[in-house]
């Protein structure tokens, strides 16, 4: 339990640090930005999280309602 | 003074002397054949060698010429990976007692280098056949019922890949005269259906879909070992033929980008620890696939598939030796069967957690500096969708292979769901390796750049891209973490595009069976009967006719004619009287002798007198 509170922590210091890192380069470094999403603060870590919820829902609505048959679904059929 | 081994024989004539040799001479000779391929790759200088022309076995077309040996930067690259890899996965192998298992891995490899090094198209094909047939033993010495079917499946999907590469190699020699392995013409239109039928053959090989359904369902069948060999040679060689083949195809940026996002959503819904690795593996041929179709628009996405290639067979092993482990310890590769390893094997997650660290993307491991170079040429092509996508596949791969399936197989329960203990050293110590060249190449990348085909200057380490790596990544965990009570696996199989051949095939194969076959029957009756009645009119055609007028008479005159009793009568003694089965039957034996005879008479005549006519 110990040891996952200290991993806890160390995570939530690297979330800070990554985004006020974000923070600086978008300030400070003017990178060329190829699409117009990469002009968005943080995008990123919006795309990581929204993505990562979305394939999340989305992969497991299409198995439970199409894709998944009980195990020796292609011995019975 | 030989100037040239092909380090391909090195493996395949070194099979040989397996069955000889016992104990620890076996054991050290395993390992000392790719440290010998390895260094005759690094002895070897570009050029080209082994070429063979066909006029030497004699055949008529001599002016092709097999090429055994086309050495440059590209199949460099690959020998280099491809005999690495097999030190790495031979040590894996190394307790494996069956002496067929070690042979059929080493041809396995063996063709491999064989299709790297081949400068024509039969020697290509003949290398991509051996790759098929060695590669399915891996597959069958699991010798499990379950194994032998999705081998079975395995080989004739490549079957199919093979005879449309060998239609394909067919047409291009029609079309051109020549046999040479080099990019070929691409665009619409008759003209180029040599080019459709080999690239749907590379295809196959490369698991894009919708043909790579073969893949998700046989190397989780394969034995533990197997599916680690597997992982690393059949996908790769074929991003190899597609770099050579068809660089800069469009139609393969979205294929790769499919291919990326869909093998992540099935590997999401996967039970099987290695069908989940499987999925992640096709997605990960996704983004290759991708980089070969970039070529037209930047060199930077043919550097990037080649990292990635190298970079990808080094974590998708190294994560297949993690998951393989655990099923040689345990016995069980179901989600829903595992759980609280931590405990038991935390040696195996740690290293594990290499691999998935590299699939993820994340800087200082491997994936980083190859990944980043693919989704780049994206940005520099301008193609939003595809860099979404393949960004997205990113977040995908973290999930499922860094976060899902150490979650559930190392945690997710209090206790150790089963008694377990760390793998033998030989297993250990070659996934320590394997996880030390993953962050080797992630803390030095220059290493890898350093060999790569062309001159292209990337800097995987601009602070721009570690932050939004860093942030992709970190919040990809919260996602998980937030649903991660979604994400329990439930004990179900997935249908796939397989489903097209396991299922609909069988049905179809019924109504060959059952209606077609009973309509056939029908006809067959129908015209049977027919020939019968014309049987039984010409017993006596005179009787039978008179038979027929009186049957008819009979029916006609019954209403009107009170003496219809007398048609009647004399029917019945007509009937009576008509010869039934007077016609001699002959034994068909009898009959296939009779015409035998004939035609050796007709023969004699033909011979004799034909001659003498003439």
């Amino acid at each position: 339990m110990e040891q996952k509170k200290y991993l806890f922590s160390i995570f939530y210091v690297c979330v800070a640090a990554s985004v006020l890192a974000g923070v600086l380069v978008h300030v400070f470094i003017s990178s060329h930005a190829a699409f117009v999403w990469q002009k968005i603060p943080g995008f990123s870590a919006i795309y990581g999280f929204v993505g990562c919820i979305l394939i999340i829902v989305l992969s497991k609505a299409l198995g439970h309602h199409w894709l998944q048959r009980e195990e020796g679904y292609y011995e019975k059929h | 003074m030989i100037e040239w081994i092909h380090p391909g024989l090195i493996f395949i004539f070194g099979t040989l002397l397996i069955p000889v040799l016992r104990g620890k001479w076996k054991k050290a000779y395993l390992l000392l054949l790719p440290i010998a391929a390895l260094i005759d790759l690094i002895l070897m200088s570009k050029g080209v060698f082994g070429a063979i022309p066909l006029s030497v076995w004699h055949i008529r077309f001599s002016e092709y010429v097999l090429t055994f040996g086309r050495v440059d930067k590209l199949s460099l690259v690959f020998g280099y990976i491809f005999v690495i890899a097999a030190f790495c996965m031979t040590l894996y192998a190394l307790h494996v007692k069956e002496d067929g298992h070690h042979i059929a891995a080493f041809l396995y490899v063996g063709s491999t280098l064989g299709v790297v090094f081949a400068g024509d198209l039969f020697s290509l094909y003949l290398f991509v056949e051996i790759m098929a047939w060695a590669s399915l033993f891996l597959i069958w010495y699991r010798k499990t019922r379950a194994s032998s079917e999705a081998g079975f499946r395995y080989i004739m999907v490549h079957i199919f890949g093979g005879v449309c590469m060998l239609a394909g190699i067919i047409l291009y020699v029609q079309n051109t005269g020549s046999i040479a392995f080099n990019a070929f013409d691409w665009g619409f239109g008759w003209s180029h259906l040599a080019s459709y039928f080999m690239l749907t053959g590379f295809l196959v090989n490369a698991a894009a879909f919708p043909l790579h359904a073969w893949l998700a369902d046989a190397y989780p069948e394969a034995t533990v070992a197997g599916t680690v060999f597997l992982s690393a040679f059949t996908t790769k060689s074929a991003i190899y033929m597609l770099l050579r083949g068809f660089p800069g195809v469009e139609i393969l940026i979205w294929l790769g980008a499919i291919t990326a996002v869909y093998g992540i959503i099935f590997a999401l819904l996967a039970n099987d620890t290695r069908r989940l690795l499987a999925y992640a593996l096709i997605s990960q041929g996704g983004y290759m696939m991708a980089g070969v179709g970039m070529v037209s628009g930047t060199l930077l996405a043919a550097d990037g598939a080649i990292a990635h290639a190298v970079c990808c067979i080094l974590y998708m092993g190294l994560l297949f030796m993690a998951a393989g482990a655990v099923l040689e310890m345990t016995g069980r590769s179901k989600l829903t069967e595992l759980g609280g390893l931590y405990k038991r094997m935390p040696a195996t997650f740690w290293l594990y957690m290499v691999g998935a660290f590299s699939i993820a993307g994340m800087p200082l491991f491997s994936g980083f500096i190859s990944k980043t170079m693919i989704i780049e040429s994206a940005a520099t092509m301008h193609l939003p969708v595809v860099w979404l996508m393949l960004e997205g596949a990113s977040i995908g791969a973290f999930l499922i292979a860094g976060l899902k399936l150490p979650y559930l197989t190392w945690f997710g329960k209090k206790e150790p769901v089963v008694e377990a203990r760390e793998p033998p050293w030989n297993m250990l110590a070659a996934m320590g390796i394997t996880a030390f060249l993953c962050v080797f190449i992630g803390v030095y990348p220059q290493a890898l750049y350093g060999i790569l085909p062309y001159p292209v200057e990337y800097a995987p380490y601009a602070v721009g891209h570690v932050v939004a790596m860093s942030q992709l990544l970190l919040f990809t965990f919260l996602g998980f973490w937030l649903l991660r009570g979604m994400l329990h696996a439930t004990p179900t199989i997935t249908l796939d595009t397989d489903w097209f051949y396991r299922i609909a095939g069988k049905r179809f194969i019924w109504f060959c069976e059952k209606p077609l076959l009973d309509f056939a029957d029908s006809i067959d009756k129908v015209l049977k009967d027919i020939a019968n009645s014309f049987v039984w009119f010409s017993r006596n055609p005179t009787a039978a006719s008179r038979i027929m007028v009186l049957t008819i008479g009979a029916v006609v005159a019954r209403p009107f004619n009170p003496a219809y009793m007398r048609y009647e009568r004399d029917l019945e003694e007509l009937r009576r009287m008509y010869p039934n089965e007077s016609v001699h039957r002959v034994a068909i034996g009898t009959g296939v002798l009779l015409v035998l005879m004939f035609f050796t008479l007709y023969l004699i005549i033909y011979l004799t007198h034909g001659v003498l006519w003439v």
